[in-house]
């Protein structure tokens, strides 16, 4: 009886999934004869990787895979851990909720598009993760979400699974609507200065700490009536418990050492300022709290709060014993993030591996998932970049892009591509629904300088994102 | 008394049209019977009296009183169903009741002021953010009135879904008869449900769509904990401080309940999915309005049990060739590509679905829509059944309207020609047994002439500039409109302080225009939708926004 029933589940397997006949399953590779630069342990000539169930199951020499595996040969390739973008507004339908100044009540997670273009451009740079953010419009912004980009799988498959929740803080210009001009009959949002926007944020945890009481009087039977759920403060005691990370978009040093410093006041630490690109002044404050920076490779000057910013602030950073990443903050430069971990190396000498934990490693670590990520080391998820020479080179090309041992994008399968999709857009476009009127028809639009800038479209404080 | 005079002319245009009143018979003779709930009669009779469908059959004999209509030729259909319009309900004035602008807030002591201040300017004293009125009902907006419904009916349509217009939550909605003088006897069933759209509040809390979730959630968390209150309260005050009213809460108990489905209106697969998530989180018993997409999400609409209110508004591109636009994304090339087979897809899977107009400009083309399904794959039965008792069943009124059967509501439409084709012609219609009679008018010559029942007559020149004022309350902008016809349809531009838009969707209507643009205001993109009356050197009309109507008057440049 049990035979039978063995022997029928075997059968059903087998019809089911075609692919166990030949022995694959789902996440096996074997990338062969590569220059590995695991970002731990060096860079290592000739090196095989062997992955199996999207884990890297083995790193050496000579290693064989079982028959029906897909091997690749890299011989004359570079293999790097995939990269992590530490703040990018990627394949979010809506970026900032400006009307409040605190919305920590908005979810990043309720915006994901997963067919967003800028997904498979960013695989085409070799980033495999990234951290989506809330944008730079309010003191509080709303909760980020970090996800594995996934491209064509369901979108719920993006988040990456047990990454600490996050939030963005904002300060500065685009906090304060230093750049937005009020039309007509509209109130000026507050805060409009610094002090205000740091008033702001601590209000909004001494509201926190009393909703927070309000549910421990209510769960130690204290109070009778159950406290409402607030979709607003539940977050901020989530960062008061230490259980999500506080993301601080912001430029000028000063305003970085006072939300260190609300930090320690309420008693918790920041997981990373964002941009923080006077963030070298401050370098040993830093340090000693414990937070990352995440920062551009360059950009100095780009606005006023940004004027004292120098290239060497990477370095410092570095020097000073800081977990500092590079991020893009663009659609664009996602792509081209191995370049700039590359300016690390020029600016100061970083050493090399160092520069490329800045884009792999260090995000992992910063966003809480560098125990699945962020290096080539056996255990860890086959999150992987295979490049046509050193990544550091203007050169280069990524090749192919695999999260979890799965390859979501292949230069050479992408040339193919190109080829049927221009006929089959073209096919589209000569039915009768795709087709312009005959006469009359409205005026199509017409797009602008700024839709090809940062991530300006649909953000509703009107710009300056980033 | 201007106004007074055109109601007392279009009153008087109905009554030429309503031959009769209800408590007479009426028997259809020799026609083919398209019952949709059984077997279709290729020649038989329909009996109508005092109200209802009396009798049906092959062997059914006029009663001697009737009134009798040999159909030799035409076509008996169960009255047809928009399984979500806004039929009855006026474009509303800003102000009172509307999403008005002004800050509100889903949160908690920060946006206390703002609440306030937003429900100040609205006219209500809710504590929720603009856009935030479940309790309205449409009922309240309906407007009674057999001419208001002239076109729809026209064309075969007794019976639609009449939803509110403005709002993330847009009111209960009702199911209504199109003909009757007063709201309560046009009522066939209300409230339906509550209906959320994943619009914004520009201008005020949520100004983006991640606000609009964010202030769902809190809404229905409020409205849960409320009602555990009052349980509580009714159930032993003593020792208990009062739990607060909130009509706005209060109107969403039947919903966390399940007694009351939830209507999302969602088109593309994202929306789709998003409303999907939402009715899990919540535990909504839910339905799609739109879901030209849903074709995509057959396995989590069957998991879930979601029913689609399909829009026949299929997509087609408008905009005129340029070189300097960018070329349009496949994204978008395929999905007005496919959306005409998704009807037949749904069907295949077993996704339950009604048709809808979904905001067509014309009703024609509902019909036009319909057949373009059926060439994508759906069997005519199937659309015949979506256009009646596939709507009845999922508006829950199946056991009233939707197919001929004895006893149910005499909601019926003879049509000449075929259902699908340009010769379509509705000669009779009957709601509540009320006959609406139609003389077929001679057709247009020449090339672009379209056959009556719904099609557009030769339309004026309505092309030229306008300056306008538009009423922002407050503040009237001064706005000037260029406009070129060609056609029924209309281009140009809407200039403005807040800068230059070209219009789009334009077309001349039966006395004046329609079109939609985007506008900058506050950092944001306004999607409006403009419609002027032109009479003489005058014009009038509203500017639809999300916020609201904002009416505008003003003069036609000789």
């Amino acid at each position: 009886m049990r035979k039978t029933t063995v022997f029928l589940t075997i059968v059903s397997l087998l019809m089911i999934s075609p692919t166990l006949l030949v022995g694959q399953s789902k996440g096996d590779l074997l990338i062969k004869n590569a220059t590995v630069m695991t970002a731990t342990k060096g860079t290592l000539e000739g090196t095989d990787i062997l992955v199996q169930n999207g884990k890297i199951a083995r790193i050496g020499k000579g290693l064989t895979a079982g028959s029906g595996v897909r091997t690749i040969d890299a011989t004359g390739k570079y293999v790097t851990p995939g990269i992590i973008d530490a703040h990018s507004h990627a394949m979010v339908s809506a970026i900032n909720e400006g009307s409040l100044a605190v919305t920590s009540m908005t979810r990043i997670d309720d915006m994901l598009n997963p067919s967003d273009i800028s997904i498979y451009r960013a695989l085409a740079g070799g980033v495999t993760g990234a951290l989506l953010l809330h944008g730079s419009a309010n003191p509080i912004g709303g909760q980020s979400t970090t996800v594995k980009f996934k491209w064509g799988r369901p979108v719920n498959e993006f988040p990456v699974a047990g990454a600490p929740p996050g939030i963005k803080f904002a300060l500065g210009e685009n906090v304060k609507r230093s750049s937005s001009t009020p039309q007509p009959g509209q109130t000026p949002r507050y805060p409009r200065t610094r002090m205000g926007t740091m008033e702001v944020i601590r209000d909004a945890f001494i509201r926190a700490r009393e909703y927070k009481q309000a549910w421990d009087d209510f769960r130690a039977k204290k109070t009778r009536v159950q406290p409402r759920i607030d979709e607003e403060l539940q977050p901020m005691v989530e960062i008061l418990e230490g259980k999500r990370k506080v993301h601080c978009h912001g430029y000028r040093s000063d305003e970085h050492l006072n939300i260190l410093r609300i930090a320690e006041e309420f008693g918790f630490k920041i997981g990373t300022l964002q941009h923080g690109l006077e963030a070298f002044k401050i370098a040993p404050e830093i340090a000693k709290h414990g937070a990352g920076v995440s920062i551009f490779a360059d950009s100095w000057s780009y606005k006023l709060e940004a004027y004292d910013s120098t290239p060497y602030t990477g370095y410092v950073l570095w020097k000073n014993g800081v977990n500092v990443s590079i991020n893009s903050d663009s659609a664009e430069r996602i792509r081209r993030l191995n370049l700039d971990a590359a300016k690390m190396m020029k600016y100061g000498g970083v050493p090399e591996q160092d520069s490329l934990r800045m884009i792999t490693l260090n995000p992992a670590i910063q966003l809480g998932i560098d125990n699945r990520t962020g290096s080539i080391d056996v255990g860890k998820d086959a999150d992987i970049a295979i490049w046509s020479g050193h990544p550091f080179s203007s050169l280069s090309l990524c090749e192919m892009t695999i999260i979890e041992g799965e390859v979501y994008f292949d230069r050479a399968k992408d040339k193919t591509m190109r080829e049927q999709l221009a006929k089959e857009k073209a096919d589209l476009e000569k039915l009768e629904m795709n087709r312009a009127p005959g006469s009359g028809g409205t005026q199509p639009r017409v797009p602008t300088e700024r839709d090809r800038g940062h991530y300006s479209h649909g953000d509703e404080d009107g710009g300056h994102e980033r | 008394m201007r106004s007074k005079l055109l109601m007392l002319s279009f009153a008087a245009i109905c009554t030429f049209f309503s031959v009769a009143v209800s408590g007479q018979s009426y028997a259809i003779t020799n026609a083919r019977i398209v019952t949709v709930s059984g077997a279709t009669i290729e020649r038989g009779t329909v009996v109508v009296r005092d109200g209802l469908i009396h009798s049906v059959g092959a062997n059914v004999s006029p009663p001697a009183d009737a009134t009798v209509f040999d159909a030799a030729g035409s076509t008996i259909y169960p009255g047809f169903i928009d399984a979500a319009s806004n039929l009855g309900v006026p474009a509303p004035a800003a102000g009172p009741g509307g999403g008005g602008p002004g800050g509100g807030g889903g949160g908690g002591g920060q946006a206390a002021a703002a609440a306030a201040a937003a429900a100040a300017q609205s006219g209500s004293n809710s504590n929720y953010p603009a856009g935030f009125r479940p309790e309205v009902d449409v009922l309240d907006l309906i407007r009674a009135g057999d001419s208001q419904f002239d076109a729809n009916r026209n064309a075969g349509f007794t019976t639609a879904l009449s939803m509110g217009r403005t709002g993330i939550f847009s009111g209960q909605s009702a199911v209504i008869n199109l003909a009757g003088n007063s709201v309560s006897s046009m009522t066939v069933k209300a409230p339906f449900a509550h209906h959320i759209s994943f619009v914004t509040i520009p201008g005020t809390y949520p100004g983006s769509l991640l606000g609009t979730f964010s202030a769902l959630r809190q809404i229905f968390n409020d409205a849960k904990r409320l009602q555990e209150m009052q349980r509580a309260y009714a159930a032993d005050p003593k020792g208990m401080r009062r739990p607060e009213t909130d009509k706005s809460l209060e109107a969403l108990f039947p919903v966390i309940n399940r007694q009351m489905p939830v209507v999302f209106s969602a088109n593309r697969e994202l929306e789709i999915n998003r409303a999907l998530d939402f009715m899990k989180e919540y535990n909504l018993v839910g339905i799609i309005a739109g879901g030209q997409e849903a074709w995509k999400l057959t396995d989590r609409l069957k998991a879930q049990n979601v029913p689609v209110l399909l829009s026949l508004n299929f997509p087609r591109r408008t905009a005129a060739a340029s070189p300097d636009a960018d070329p349009e994304t496949l994204d978008i090339l395929r999905f007005r590509a496919e959306t005409p087979k998704g009807p037949g897809r749904l069907a295949q899977a077993g996704i339950k679905f009604a048709f809808s107009s979904g905001g067509a400009t014309s009703i024609a083309d509902y019909f036009s829509g319909a057949g373009k399904a059926v060439e994508g794959g759906l069997s005519r039965d199937a659309a015949i059944r979506a256009m009646t008792l596939g709507a009845a069943e999922i508006l829950g009124v199946s056991d009233r309207v939707g197919s001929i059967e004895a006893g149910k509501i005499a909601n019926l439409v003879v049509v000449k020609g075929d259902l699908f084709g340009r010769d379509r012609f509705a000669s009779h219609v009957f709601v509540d047994g009320r006959l609406f009679e139609q003389k077929e008018q001679p057709r247009p010559a020449g090339p672009g002439g379209r056959g009556p029942g719904g099609a557009a007559p030769a339309a004026a020149n309505f092309g030229g500039t306008y300056t306008i004022s538009i009423d922002v309350p407050g503040q009237p902008l001064p706005a000037t409109l260029n406009l070129q016809q060609q056609g029924t349809a209309i281009t140009g531009t809407m200039v403005s302080q807040l800068g230059t838009s070209p219009i789009s969707n334009g077309r001349a209507t039966g006395n004046g225009f329609s079109f939609s643009a985007t506008v900058q205001f506050g950092g944001a993109s306004i999607d409006i939708t403009v419609q002027g009356a032109v009479s003489g050197a005058n014009v009038s009309g509203t500017v639809d926004s999300p916020q609201g109507n904002i009416p505008f008057t003003g003069t036609r440049n000789p």
